[in-house]
C-alpha cells in the first residue's frame, strides 16, 4: 500500500517526499477536524454527568 | 564410483529441471502470499497510528480547542460584569455563563467558568455546566438547594481532571457578578454508578445529610480516562462575601 503510493508520486525523491509529507498532515487534519469529533460521542471516554442512561458530557 | 557419479549429475541435472519447472508457480503463489501478508500488516500499522493520533487528540488536542474557547468565553463573562453598573438589577445571562467555580484543591488560581446544562456541546467549551436534567440544580443564590455541576474528566479541558485531590474541609468557591459563595467540602464518593442520580438531589441525602441547605455537588467521571463510574464531591455554604470594587478574593482563595 505504502510503497504502491510511493511508486505512484510523481518526481524525483525529494519531490515524493514533499507530496507524502503534504499527504500526512492532510489525512491528520482531517482527523481531527471531522473524523475524530465524530467518533469521540460514540465511545465510552468521557460521560462525566450522572443521569438515567443516555451519555452527557 | 564414476557411474554412481554420473548417475548423480543426471539425477541432479534432472532435479534442477523439474525445479525450474515448478518455480515459477510456485514463486507467483509465494509473492502473491508475502503481497497480502504485507498489506494486511500496512493495514495494522494503520490501524495502530490513527489510534495513536486518536489518543493524542483527546488527551491533548481537545484541551487546547477547549482551554482557548473558555478563556475566551469567560473573558467574555467578566467583559459583561464589568460593564453592569454596580447593583443593577442582575438576572444573570445564562447563556453566557453565570460565573466561576474556584477549587484551591486542583490548583493555584484554580477558576472554571459555570454555564447552563451539562451536554456534550456545552461541557466540550471547557466549562463546567450546572445540572438541567434529570435534576434542575439550584443556583447558589436560592435559599436552599443543591448546586450540582458537572465538567470533563479528561480531554475538552479536563477541568476537574484533579477532582481527587479535593480533601474534607477544603474550600470551594463560586463567584458571580456580586458575591463569592465559599462552600466547604463535607463529603466524597469517589466511585458509583452514572445512574445514581440521586446524588444531585436538592438533598443529597447519600452524603450524610438530611436537611435541606445550601450544598454543592461536583460531578464527574472515574477512573480517570474513562468513564465507567462517577466521581461526586459534596460541599455546604458557610458563608457569602459581597464583591468588593476591585473583586478581592476572599481568604481562601489567597
Amino acid at each position: 500500500m505504502y510503497g504502491w503510493i510511493w511508486r505512484h508520486l510523481p518526481g524525483n525523491v525529494w519531490a515524493k517526499a514533499l507530496i507524502s509529507l503534504v499527504l500526512a498532515v492532510a489525512i491528520v487534519f482531517v482527523l481531527f477536524q471531522w473524523v475524530f469529533p465524530w467518533a469521540e460521542p460514540l465511545l465510552p471516554f468521557n460521560d462525566v454527568t450522572v443521569n438515567g442512561g443516555g451519555s452527557a458530557g | 564410483m564414476a557411474t554412481t557419479e554420473h548417475d548423480k549429475g543426471t539425477e541432479d541435472a534432472r532435479d534442477e529441471g523439474a525445479g525450474n519447472a515448478v518455480r515459477l508457480p510456485r514463486a507467483r503463489t509465494r509473492g502473491r502470499i508475502g503481497f497480502a501478508i504485507s498489506v494486511f500488516g500496512e493495514v495494522l500499522i494503520t490501524v495502530g497510528l490513527v489510534l495513536a493520533l486518536f489518543v493524542v487528540y483527546s488527551l491533548w488536542w481537545t484541551n487546547v480547542v477547549a482551554d482557548r474557547q473558555e478563556q475566551h468565553e469567560a473573558a467574555k463573562v467578566r467583559q459583561s460584569w464589568a460593564k453592569q453598573p454596580d447593583g443593577s438589577p442582575g438576572p444573570l445571562d445564562t447563556g453566557a455563563g453565570i460565573g466561576f467555580l474556584h477549587v484551591p484543591a486542583m490548583g493555584k488560581g484554580y477558576e472554571v467558568l459555570v454555564k447552563k446544562g451539562t451536554s456534550v456541546p456545552v461541557l466540550n467549551e471547557g466549562v463546567a455546566g450546572y445540572y438541567t436534567d434529570p435534576a434542575k440544580a439550584a443556583m447558589p443564590w436560592d435559599t436552599t438547594g443543591n448546586f450540582a455541576v458537572a465538567a470533563h474528566r479528561d480531554g475538552h479541558g479536563a477541568k476537574f481532571h484533579n477532582i481527587d485531590k479535593i480533601k474534607k474541609g477544603d474550600p470551594i468557591v463560586f463567584e458571580d457578578r456580586d458575591t463569592w459563595f465559599v462552600y466547604r467540602v463535607y463529603a466524597i464518593l469517589p466511585q458509583t454508578s452514572k445512574y445514581d442520580v440521586h446524588v444531585i438531589d436538592q438533598i443529597p441525602k447519600e452524603s450524610g445529610v438530611k436537611a435541606p441547605g445550601r450544598y454543592i455537588t461536583l460531578t464527574t467521571c472515574t477512573p480517570v480516562y474513562t468513564s465507567l463510574y462517577r466521581y461526586v464531591v459534596w460541599g455546604k455554604l458557610v458563608r457569602t462575601e459581597k464583591v468588593d470594587a476591585k473583586r478581592t478574593p476572599p481568604p481562601e482563595l489567597r
